[in-house]
C-alpha cells in the first residue's frame, strides 16, 4: 500500500513540477519527486539505490534553487482552482502504474558482483565517463581562471 | 504496481513538458524527470540484471544525470546573462531579428 501512495505521490509532484508557473515553486515540487523517488527506492530494498538518488538530488536541488531565484522574472501565481486540476491529472496518470502490469523480465546475468559488472562489462563507459568529468571540471577551471582574469 | 509504467508515465510527463513549455528552468525540470525515469528503470530492472549489473548501470545514470545538469544549468546561465531572458521564443525571435538585420545590411 505504501508503494502506492509512494508512486501516486511522485507522479503528482512531477506534474506540479512541469505545470507550476513559478519556478521557485517547480523546483520544490521537483524536489519532491526525488525524495519520494528516493523513499519508493528505500521501502522496495534498493537502500544503495536511495542514498545515491537522495544525495544527487540534493545537490543538484541546491543549485537549482539558486537558479530558479535568479532567473525567475516576473512572478506569477497559480490559482486554486488549477493546482487542484494539476493534482486530480497527476491522480489519473498514477492509475496505471497502480493498477496495471506488463510482463515479467527474465533474469540474465544473475551471479555477477558490482566489481565485476562496472569493470568487466561496462569498463569503456567508465573509462569515457571519466574523461568527460575530467572535461567538465577542466573547463568550470578555464571558465573561472577567466573571468578572475577579465575581472582584475 | 507497476515500475515500468510508472517510468514509463515518468518519462510522458518530461517529454510533454520538454514540447510544451518556453522557460528555459522548465525545460531542465523536464530533463530531470526523464534522467528519473530511466534511473527508475534500472533500479527496478535489478532483480532481472543481477545486483553487480543494476548497481554499476545505477552509477553510470547517475553520473550521466549529473554531467547532463551541470552542463544545462551552465548554458542556462550564460544565455540568462547574454541575453537577459530566459523564454525560449524570445530567444529564437531575437535570433530571428538578428538574422534578418545581418541579411538586410
Amino acid at each position: 500500500m505504501i508503494l502506492e501512495l509512494l508512486s501516486a505521490g511522485l507522479i503528482i509532484s512531477a506534474c506540479l513540477a512541469i505545470f507550476l508557473d513559478e519556478a521557485v515553486y517547480s523546483v520544490a515540487a521537483l524536489a519532491g519527486t526525488f525524495f519520494l523517488t528516493s523513499l519508493l527506492y528505500a521501502f522496495s530494498g534498493a537502500i544503495f539505490a536511495a542514498v545515491f538518488q537522495f544525495a544527487v538530488g540534493a545537490g543538484t536541488l541546491a543549485v537549482l534553487f539558486l537558479a530558479g531565484e535568479m532567473l525567475s522574472e516576473t512572478p506569477t501565481k497559480t490559482s486554486q482552482k488549477t493546482l487542484l486540476l494539476i493534482i486530480a491529472v497527476g491522480v489519473l496518470l498514477s492509475l496505471p502504474a497502480i493498477f496495471l502490469s506488463v510482463s515479467g523480465t527474465t533474469s540474465v546475468l544473475s551471479g555477477i558482483s558490482f566489481g565485476e559488472a562496472l569493470w568487466d562489462l561496462r569498463a569503456v563507459d567508465v573509462v569515457l565517463q571519466g574523461l568527460v568529468i575530467m572535461t567538465v571540471a577542466l573547463g568550470i577551471v578555464i571558465v573561472l581562471h577567466e573571468k578572475r582574469k577579465g575581472e582584475k | 504496481m507497476d515500475y515500468v509504467i510508472l517510468s514509463m508515465v515518468l518519462l510522458a510527463i518530461g517529454i510533454y513538458g520538454l514540447l510544451t513549455k518556453r522557460h528555459l528552468l522548465k525545460v531542465f525540470v523536464s530533463v530531470e524527470l526523464i534522467a528519473t525515469a530511466a534511473t527508475l528503470n534500472f533500479v527496478m530492472l535489478v532483480p532481472s540484471l543481477g545486483k553487480g549489473l543494476g548497481e554499476a548501470f545505477l552509477i553510470l545514470a547517475f553520473s550521466t544525470d549529473t554531467c547532463v545538469s551541470g552542463v544545462i544549468l551552465a548554458l542556462l546561465v550564460v544565455v540568462h546573462k547574454k541575453y537577459g531572458t530566459s523564454d525560449i521564443g524570445d530567444l529564437v525571435k531575437m535570433e530571428q531579428s538578428k538574422e534578418e538585420s545581418e541579411v538586410e545590411a
